[in-house]
């Protein structure tokens, strides 16, 4: 099977020294979909901006999409590659949602037209077509998380990362996401502490601690071994019950 | 939940001629009539009524309400009391008009206050209608239609758009202060306020570097460019101007 995304011994250290991430192996098939599972500071968001080649300086191989990491092919791989990031005023800075969404399309050489078909198709993906013409910080939290994510699907990418997409959501919000994501046609790689989230969208998932990848396997087998869920500091919401998954 | 501010919009929502016309043309006009309000000769009855005529045609069309208007008006304060101190000073000849309590006051002092008087007042009636009938997103277009640099496009975008979220932050921060027992009394009261604001900064600082990265990671490569928006033109504007402008010439060289 063809992979998309090829991670190869992948290490990266902050200026100050600190050593974010250590040598770290995965890969994933086209149209699959993963979570990034581990406790707060264990390098998750690190990983992803290295997924879109924000950082820069990196050692070990990323290969997207058959792309090898290089400055030519970087515009490629950000176009193939959509970040959607924690803070979604960190995203959104345009005066209108629309004009936010097109800004995607339009940078990567997508016609004015083009770029507005896109950014109208996004925002019906995820319920926002009728406020066009809003003013981005006029929108509630979950609205602007919401045009977030169109602003990434605009630019029509074929793996999608989402870095704690369910964090300040309330809980209807919060379904509307996991319907919206699941609906899509994409590979998701979604960082997470939202556990039942995590189990609903992705089959397998990846823990992220200190830097190294502890495990990876089926999501539902992470989230069933309790001894490998307190070394890495990950926990079940309270009165949430797994006994049915063996069963399916 | 906290009230988002919406920040303090100075168009006026009341349909206006004025409103649907091409911002590049608001902004064009408003520039060319307040430099030709600018060079006009004071002690020309002729220029100050013809002037005088055009911006208050203007404010008419723009159906800006009177209130309004006075109140905007108001920014005009400090000019005139600048230009209320002139007549007590002499630039060029020392001809006194009058004497008011042992205090000379001067012809030309006298005709530099009414200048000023004159020449801010229009200015910054000009610049209220502009105001008052063009949304500031509208001015951004407008600027970036007069092929202003991109990098002050930007600047000025970010701006607008930050100015709320740097507010409610800073709400936020004073809400936590105060919930912690903090009274904003005396000098000592401002010490605090200093430390949160050079947090906001750091943090600003750190959410421009965040917006960066999102930016870069939708491909941005240097341009912003607003969405393509339709406007109607303006005969009787460009008209206006047009007299503006031909009115200063005409009375300056012939």
């Amino acid at each position: 099977m063809s992979k998309y995304l090829k991670i190869n011994n992948l290490s990266y250290a902050y200026p100050d020294g600190h050593k974010a991430l250590k040598g770290i192996d995965f890969s994933i098939n086209k149209g699959e979909s993963i979570a990034i599972l581990g406790p707060n500071g264990a390098g998750k968001t690190t990983l992803i901006l290295h997924l879109n080649g924000i950082l820069g300086e990196l050692k070990g191989e990323i290969e997207v999409d058959g792309l090898e990491y290089s400055s030519e092919n970087i515009g490629k791989i950000r176009k193939t590659v959509g970040v959607v990031f924690q803070d979604p005023d960190d995203q959104l800075f345009m005066p209108t949602v629309i004009e936010d969404v097109m800004f995607g399309p339009k940078n990567f050489g997508y016609a004015n037209e083009e770029s507005e078909t896109n950014a109208v198709e996004a925002l019906k993906m995820v319920g926002m077509e009728n406020f066009q013409d809003r003013a981005p910080h006029h929108l509630s939290f979950g609205q602007k998380r919401k045009v977030a994510i169109a602003t990434v699907l605009a630019s029509k990418p074929k793996l999608l990362v989402l870095d704690e997409p369910a964090s300040n959501l309330d809980p209807a919000s919060r379904r509307d996401l996991i319907d919206i994501l699941i609906k899509l046609d994409i590979s998701i790689i979604l960082v997470t502490h939202d556990l039942p989230m995590a189990l609903e969208i992705c089959e397998r998932s990846l823990v992220l601690n200190e830097g190294v990848i502890k495990e990876d396997s089926l999501t539902k087998d992470i989230l069933q071994n309790s001894q490998l869920m307190k070394e890495n500091r990950l926990e079940l919401p309270y009165g949430f019950a797994l006994h049915h998954l063996g069963e399916e | 939940m906290y009230s988002t501010t919406h920040s303090h919009h100075l168009s006026l929502h009341k349909e206006s001629v004025l409103k649907n016309i091409k911002p590049e043309h608001k902004i064009l006009s408003t520039f060319l009539i307040v430099i030709s309000i600018a060079f006009s000769d004071v002690e020309n009855l002729f220029q100050i009524l013809s002037h005088s005529l055009i911006v208050f045609l203007i404010l008419f069309i723009s159906k800006i309400p009177l209130k309004i208007y006075l109140k905007r008006l108001t920014i005009d304060i400090p000019f005139i009391i600048f230009a209320l101190f002139l007549p007590f000073l002499s630039s060029e000849n020392n001809d006194i008009v009058y004497t008011l309590f042992g205090i000379d006051i001067y012809q030309t002092g006298l005709e530099d206050m009414f200048g000023i008087l004159f020449k801010a007042t229009l200015g910054v009636t000009m610049g209220i209608i502009l105001t008052a009938v063009t949304t500031t997103i509208e001015l951004i277009y407008g600027l970036q239609k007069l092929k202003l640099p991109q990098i002050i496009i930007a600047i000025m975008s970010f701006a607008i758009r930050y100015i709320d979220v740097f507010i409610d932050e800073f709400k936020r921060v004073r809400i936590s202060m105060r919930s912690r027992g903090y009274q904003e009394k005396g000098i000592k009261g401002l010490i605090p306020i200093a430390y949160a604001s050079g947090a906001m900064l750091i943090r600003g600082y750190e959410r421009g570097e965040r917006v960066y990265l999102s930016m870069i990671s939708r491909g941005f490569n240097g341009s912003i460019e607003l969405k393509k928006r339709d406007y109607d033109n303006s005969v009787l504007l460009i008209f206006l101007t047009l007299i503006s402008i031909i009115v200063l010439i005409v009375d300056k060289y012939l």
